[in-house]
């Protein structure tokens, strides 16, 4: 009873913040949290019930872990796993501190026109599809009429079948990431920057500090609780690949699986013929799932460290 | 004003050999980026039979507006389309930034006893969703949103990864300080949130502003799932169904009477790139709306005074 | 600062009861359906049911303007009207696997081996079973269609689709640039096997630089004695086989000389050395700079090639017209498992398939506004025909619509020869189920898709890569999957004394 007096209590004392976050929370109930009953698909073997898909679901049977079986069946479970993890690892990593740089060197910039007009080329390539983008890449890398070719035979060296070579396409992809995504990154570091109290830099002006120690004792501190967060929830995503990216960019070239093949690209691969979605449920939980246990983890230690930098 | 301006260039001013640099540096990055984009214009006004004989070329040999013309054929069509893209993206952002901007400075607060719950509700959902189809009957069967225009806006409004960010601009662009003032003065939480912290997370509410303009102009798929009525198509998936149909078509080419049939009014390679200018060229215009926010920052003074 | 307060409780209430007031709405549509469904059934044939036809193909403009004619008319005659949904042909087997697992209400919908798959679809459930519908309101499509659309498109013993009446077997041609034929007197009527192509091939690769001798794309695949139990997976029987015995189509000879002449040919630079991520050639077919390609064939598809190209195009065999089970299942139209009419879907299609009036307003739209009638099966298409453009081969009977104008009289007899023609393939009415060894199927594709393309375009030496693909294919269990087939296939034998 009294635990229901304080409960109230609590309540009431927090009614604005309360009303605050109701509508947002009513959203995430109805498009995330009700959905998700629909996750137990993982274990079941998914047949259709003319009553609709709860009915569905409670008449398909249970299978336990089967679903979850086809992702580590073979040795190319090593492979997928590997790759993802890796590109994630390199895309994070990269695109951190490529976005924070290109965040610093924007707001510095004399002329602000300029930088608007610099930001404002550095989101187009948001705009472009995977499909296109596939196109572009092809463009340069054809072995017969692409650009690169091209210029490697006015040097006359010997032409590249970028196609058929796995071991250009680490970078290559990860080129391809990070032109892409650098301009849409940045924005979040550019606007944090404009948010910090100009008043800070006006009192190491009196210092006598520089615009590199500006930058170093201002700016990047002042950055670290957003870059931190960015960080965190890019670590919930490192068991995702960017499906485009991994199969219309390489042109589904087979030979180059070794180098390509992710776990977006491998259940969309297997599940082709069979199309069972429980098992590409499955795969999906097993992605969260690890993702979740990292963010947990890594959430813990930033918390150790620096109470308000973490999530929750 | 003018005293402000000049005061904050003594201390705020790049060297000229590093703004060079730098200059360099942002604007050879911008180049690679805008130039595939000048490509896909130059593409999409190259003469279809000469593309098909050279290849993409910079400067083709032949010039042709034909790739706009089929495209404005379908004219009001086109003009549909525009419309519910522009509905759904101006409508989508301002719902969506105002359950964003409420739920996550709720979250910001230290006050709030349920922060912490309240941030893992959100964050949770970053992770694990429950797929396709659950969602697609809570749309469609619990929401009743199939066909209408909701369906294309209320599934994008809210983003578990805008209001992390957004907390966290709040909470180090906010000086605790000043919401401590705004009680002192006797301002509500409310009141505190509209006067004060608003107008200071102005570059903080832009960068989610635009993200979410951004998603709601380039998202094909929920029209994919939801929308059979071919008045509510939005531009992106009006191309989108382009590609997919092309590519599908050409996956499946050895079915002969399928390509003997579809392929035949399919769009080609120029039409195509004028459609990913058409749908694209608007909202690089409504871009520096934004920007303002996020380039020059904010004249501080004027909001602490 | 009340003030604000009471104004911030406004937004929020405001929010507030549009959220309630959508979901409220929502119920109320869901409802509405709900009685007007139940009401259909209830009162036998009273009311006019409304049934909802989901079918391929980009919607077109005037759809809404001839499903109102179409209703008109089938009120008429058996007191249904339809409500024609189209999907975009990239969308479609996406968007209908939603929809069909959510319980979406519908009654007819397009399925076929190439979307929206009808086998895999039949064995979830989404189909209704339609044996006895077919002998009660289907008599007309079983008077139509050849009886081997009916029993080679039967997924466990039962039919849960009409198959449209179209070209029945599968036949592969070799289809030549006649300008190039032509031009060096070439003579194409020798060629079948391959080898036969080379010399043909050889002369235009000297004398024509710029042209690609044959014009291949990744999909492509050596035509092979074989009858495969899935697509582009190398379980197969031979196509003359006697035992029914299940290879790995990696451990033939005849995949090994095959490839062998492939690479020859690729060696050679007959073939594009892109060849392996190439997904289309319509550049080549658009500026004529090929030579040689193979494709699936059916009565005039020159003509049709021809005129699409806007050059001669000609053809000659590459091997026999085969009946398999994926040309059976080219085009069906199903009822939903959770139909509310059933009966008049069966009437409805029935009706689509025997009654030219209602064939052709589906096919080509409002005699007078899309086209008009040059003669008794013969039409022309108005300007306004570009507003309705439906993929006819998607629709049922191909043979009950009206000819073209350009088209021979006795298209549809040539059509009626060429599905007589087509032998049996030996798989045909057997259906593979993968239930069980979904996992290793899952890791079999897995491990096609890396070696596929490049070993059938001779991009890689088969004498290495077919050993080392087999060996991959083991380790992912291709032989659990082969042997689970043998034994499916063996009782299936059995059942139907084959």
């Amino acid at each position: 009873m009294k635990m229901v007096g304080g409960f109230l209590k609590d309540v009431v004392k927090n009614k604005v913040f309360l009303l605050m976050v109701l509508p947002g929370a009513l959203w995430f109930l109805f498009f995330s949290y009700i959905p998700m009953f629909g996750t137990v698909i993982a274990f079941k073997e998914y047949r259709f019930s003319r009553d609709g898909f709860w009915a569905s679901i409670v008449n398909s049977d249970w299978v336990g872990f089967d679903n979850f079986k086809f992702l580590f069946s073979t040795n190319d479970a090593y492979i997928i796993t590997r790759n993802t993890l890796l590109y994630n690892i390199a895309f994070i990593v990269l695109g951190l501190v490529l976005s924070v740089v290109m965040a610093v060197v924007l707001s510095e910039l004399v002329n602000k026109k300029l930088a608007k007009v610099y930001q404002t080329g550095m989101f187009l390539p948001y705009f472009l599809s995977w499909v296109i983008v596939g196109y572009f890449a092809f463009s340069f890398l054809s072995s017969q009429r692409g650009m690169l070719n091209q210029v490697f035979a006015y040097f006359g060296w010997e032409p590249v079948q970028w196609y058929s070579d796995p071991k250009f396409w680490p970078y290559i992809l990860i080129l391809v990431i990070l032109w892409k995504a650098v301009g849409y990154n940045s924005v979040v570091y550019l606007a944090s920057i404009m948010g910090i109290d100009k008043s800070l830099y006006e009192a190491a002006m009196i210092d006598g500090a520089n615009k590199w120690q500006q930058i170093r004792s201002i700016t990047i501190p002042m950055l670290s609780p957003i870059i931190t967060i960015m960080t965190l929830l890019a670590v919930g995503k490192i068991f995702y690949a960017d499906f485009g990216l991994f199969y219309q960019v390489p042109r589904d070239s087979g030979t180059l699986y070794s180098v390509t093949n992710v776990i977006d690209t491998y259940v969309y691969r297997g599940l082709k013929t069979t199309g069972e979605i429980g098992m590409s449920t499955a795969a999906g939980l097993y992605q969260s799932l690890v993702g979740f246990i990292l963010v947990i983890t890594s959430n813990a230690i930033v918390r150790k460290y620096n109470k308000d930098g973490a999530l929750f | 004003m003018i005293l402000a301006k000049k005061k904050q260039r003594d201390f705020h001013q790049l060297s000229t050999p590093w703004n060079v640099v730098f200059n360099l540096f942002a604007g050879i990055f911008a180049f690679l980026c805008v130039f595939p984009f000048l490509f896909v214009v130059i593409i999409s006004l190259t003469d279809e039979g000469t593309l098909a004989r050279e290849g993409y070329r910079l400067i083709p040999s032949e010039w042709s507006f034909e790739a706009y013309k089929y495209v404005f054929q379908t004219g009001d069509t086109l003009l549909r389309s525009y419309g519910v893209t522009i509905f759904v993206t101006v409508v989508g952002t301002i719902i969506s930034l105002l359950f964003i901007a409420f739920y996550s400075y709720a979250i910001s607060r230290k006050s709030f006893k349920y922060r912490n719950f309240f941030s893992f509700f959100a964050f949770f959902t970053m992770l694990f969703n429950g797929g396709l189809v659950p969602t697609y009957i809570v749309v469609t069967q619990l929401l009743g949103l199939k066909d209408t225009i909701w369906s294309l806006i209320l599934p994008l409004a809210v983003n578990a990864f805008y209001i992390m960010i957004l907390r966290t601009f709040y909470s180090t662009s906010v000086p605790d300080a000043i919401i401590e003032s705004g009680k002192i003065d006797g301002a509500g939480e409310f009141g505190t949130f509209i006067r004060l912290v608003l107008p200071l997370s102005l570059p903080g509410l832009a960068t989610i502003a635009l993200f979410s303009t951004l998603g709601y102009w380039n998202d094909w798929f929920n029209a994919l799932l939801y929308i059979d009525n071919p008045n509510l198509v939005p531009l992106q998936s009006m191309l989108m169904r382009i590609e997919t149909n092309l590519q599908f078509i050409l996956q499946n080419s050895q079915n002969s009477s399928l390509g003997l049939e579809a392929l035949r009014n399919m769009p080609q390679d120029t039409s195509r790139m004028a459609m990913v200018v058409l749908a694209t060229g608007p909202i690089i215009f409504a871009y520096p709306f934004f920007q303002r926010y996020f380039i020059q920052g904010l004249t501080v003074g004027a909001v602490k005074e | 600062m009340s003030r604000k307060r009471k104004s911030f409780s406004l937004v929020l209430t405001t929010l507030l009861a549009t959220t309630l007031v959508v979901s409220a709405c929502g119920s109320k549509a869901d409802n509405g359906t709900n009685t007007a469904g139940s009401g259909g059934e209830g009162a036998s044939n009273e009311p006019t049911a409304e049934l909802i036809w989901y079918t391929i193909g980009v919607p077109q403009k005037d759809l809404a303007l001839v499903n109102e004619e179409i209703n008109k008319y089938t009120k008429e005659k058996i007191n249904a009207t339809v409500d024609i949904k189209m999907i975009d042909f990239g969308d479609y087997t996406q968007k209908m696997q939603v929809m069909a697992a959510s319980g979406e209400p519908m009654d007819i919908m397009f399925t076929a081996s190439w979307a929206f798959d009808y086998v895999q679809n039949a064995r979830k459930g989404a189909f209704m079973e339609i044996d006895e519908l077919l002998e009660k309101h289907g008599q007309g499509i079983k008077e139509t269609l050849d009886p081997a659309f009916l029993e080679g498109s039967k997924v466990d013993g039962h039919n849960y689709g009409v198959p449209a009446n179209k070209e029945l077997p599968a036949q592969e041609v070799w289809r030549f640039n006649d300008e190039l034929v032509k031009k060096y007197n070439l003579d194409i009527k020798s060629v079948r096997s391959m080898e036969s192509l080379e010399p043909l091939l050889k002369t235009i690769k000297e004398n024509e630089p710029d042209v690609t001798p044959l014009a291949l794309v990744k999909d492509f695949m050596p035509l092979m004695p074989f009858d495969y139990v899935i697509e582009k997976l190398p379980m197969a029987v031979y196509l003359d086989t006697k035992d029914y015995k299940v290879v790995n189509l990696f451990e033939t000879p005849e995949l090994k000389s095959a490839l062998d002449t492939m690479r020859k040919f690729y060696q050679a630079g007959y073939i594009s050395p892109e060849v392996a991520t190439t997904t289309s050639v319509e550049d080549l077919y658009k500026s004529g700079k090929w030579f040689t390609d193979r494709a699936s064939t059916q009565p005039l598809a020159e003509n049709l090639w021809s005129a699409s190209y806007g050059y001669p195009v000609t053809t000659t065999p590459a091997g026999d017209a085969y009946t398999f089970n994926w040309s059976v299942m080219g085009s069906m139209q199903a009822i939903s498992a959770n139909s509310e009419h059933p009966e008049k879907a069966m009437e409805f299609l029935n009706l689509l398939n025997t009654d030219p009036v209602l064939r052709n307003m589906v096919d080509s739209g409002i005699e007078g506004t899309h086209y008009e009638k040059i003669g008794d099966n013969k039409m022309k298409n108005l300007p306004d025909a570009k507003n309705y453009d439906m993929p006819t081969f998607s629709l049922g009977n191909l043979l009950i619509t009206y000819l073209n104008e350009n088209d021979p009289d006795n298209k549809w007899e040539l059509f009626k020869e060429f599905n007589e023609s087509g032998i049996d393939a030996p798989l045909l009415g057997f259906n593979f189920d993968a239930t069980k060894v979904s996992k290793e199927i899952a890791a079999v594709q897995n491990v096609k898709e890396e070696y596929w393309s490049s070993l059938m375009t001779g991009t890689v030496d088969p004498a290495t890569y077919i050993a080392k693909a087999n060996e991959k294919f083991k380790a992912a269990g291709l032989d659990t999957v082969i042997a689970e087939v043998q034994s499916q296939l063996d009782a299936w034998r059995a059942a139907n004394n084959k």
